[in-house]
């Protein structure tokens, strides 16, 4: 009998341990302004034609920054309005785990920015669609490691990054030769993944919070 | 069955609530009051009662500053709060291997 309760007080403590490791800012705003900058810079790279490499590698990199920018002042605006320190240490935990796969990703976009020419075994890099589904699946890596302190279903985010963008990408390598007009697939991609499911998973969000909230 | 580990657990740690706050303060270097009180659904009185009985017996500590010009109070666990905290968890664990035996 009392080895059950010493058992279940030690489960107890093991639950709001994890649970004081937990990032538990609303995330529902961040996905959607996310998922908006997402699908207007989708569709305004495709409306202005932005092809070249190194263009469009410039141009989303504008938008990552901007999303970026957008996002930590959203986070600053909670924790100010909750009374928090903005730079927690469970905010300190997701940005460790989000950095290395960002990091990555950001060296390898300066090689393809570097080398203007098709990379050695690459092909070039929005043709051949490699550069952002590369971000897409990288992103979804930082995602996912995310996840393990976030609550509600993130790594599940993270994971359907992942698979989309190895599938594609997949697809992509036994296809056949890169078509020069592919360069709107890379922005319709950028759109479907950074915008689309930013949107999705916001709206998910915003919609399973409140209940939350109100319950 | 020897009720020595039972006996031996500290008392200011055993109760729910405060065994609550210990736990989350344990796995993090510090939280704010607001963070604590949202995490266990507590009102603020119940709150800082308890963590008025835990300072008074030194297992947390109390930062109240000032951050953006709203008032900030932070807890922490202090050193004797780490050790009656390993200590409340050893006993746990002896209990329980003692009635598996």
């Amino acid at each position: 009998m009392e080895s059950n309760w010493a058992a279940e007080h030690l489960q107890v403590i093991r639950t709001l341990m994890e649970r004081s490791a937990l990032y538990r800012r609303a995330l529902a705003p961040i996905m959607i302004f996310n998922g908006v900058i997402g699908i207007v810079a989708a569709a305004l790279g495709w409306r202005l034609r932005i092809c070249p490499p190194q263009a469009f590698i410039i141009y989303w990199a504008a938008v990552a920054v901007a999303a970026m920018a957008g996002s930590f002042l959203l986070v600053r605006r909670q924790a100010l309005r909750d009374s928090e320190p903005f730079w927690s240490p469970p905010t300190r935990r997701v940005m460790q785990a989000l950095l290395p796969p960002l990091a990555a990703g950001s060296m390898i976009t300066a090689g393809a920015f570097l080398r203007q020419a098709p990379v050695h075994g690459l092909g070039p890099p929005l043709t051949e669609l490699w550069l952002p589904l590369s971000w897409v699946v990288l992103y979804g890596c930082a995602i996912h490691a995310a996840g393990f302190f976030m609550p509600r279903g993130m790594k599940l985010f993270g994971w359907a990054f992942i698979l989309g963008g190895c599938v594609l990408l997949a697809a992509e390598l036994a296809g056949q030769s890169a078509q020069p007009q592919h360069f709107l697939y890379s922005h319709a991609i950028m759109g479907f993944f950074f915008g689309g499911l930013h949107l999705a998973y916001g709206g998910y969000l915003y919609f399973t919070e409140q209940r939350r909230n109100a319950a | 069955m020897n009720p020595e580990p039972f006996l031996q657990l500290d008392r200011v740690i055993h109760e729910k609530g405060r065994l609550a706050i210990m736990s989350m303060l344990a796995a993090s270097p510090e939280l704010s009051f607001t963070e604590m009180r949202d995490a266990l659904s507590m009102t603020d009185g119940n709150l800082t009662t308890h963590i008025r009985t835990l300072q008074e017996s030194g297992y947390v500590s109390v930062t109240k500053s000032f951050h953006n010009n709203r008032p900030l109070t932070t807890c922490a666990l202090t050193t004797a709060g780490k050790k009656a905290f390993t200590n409340y968890i050893n006993l746990l664990e002896q209990i329980i291997r003692q009635n598996r035996r």
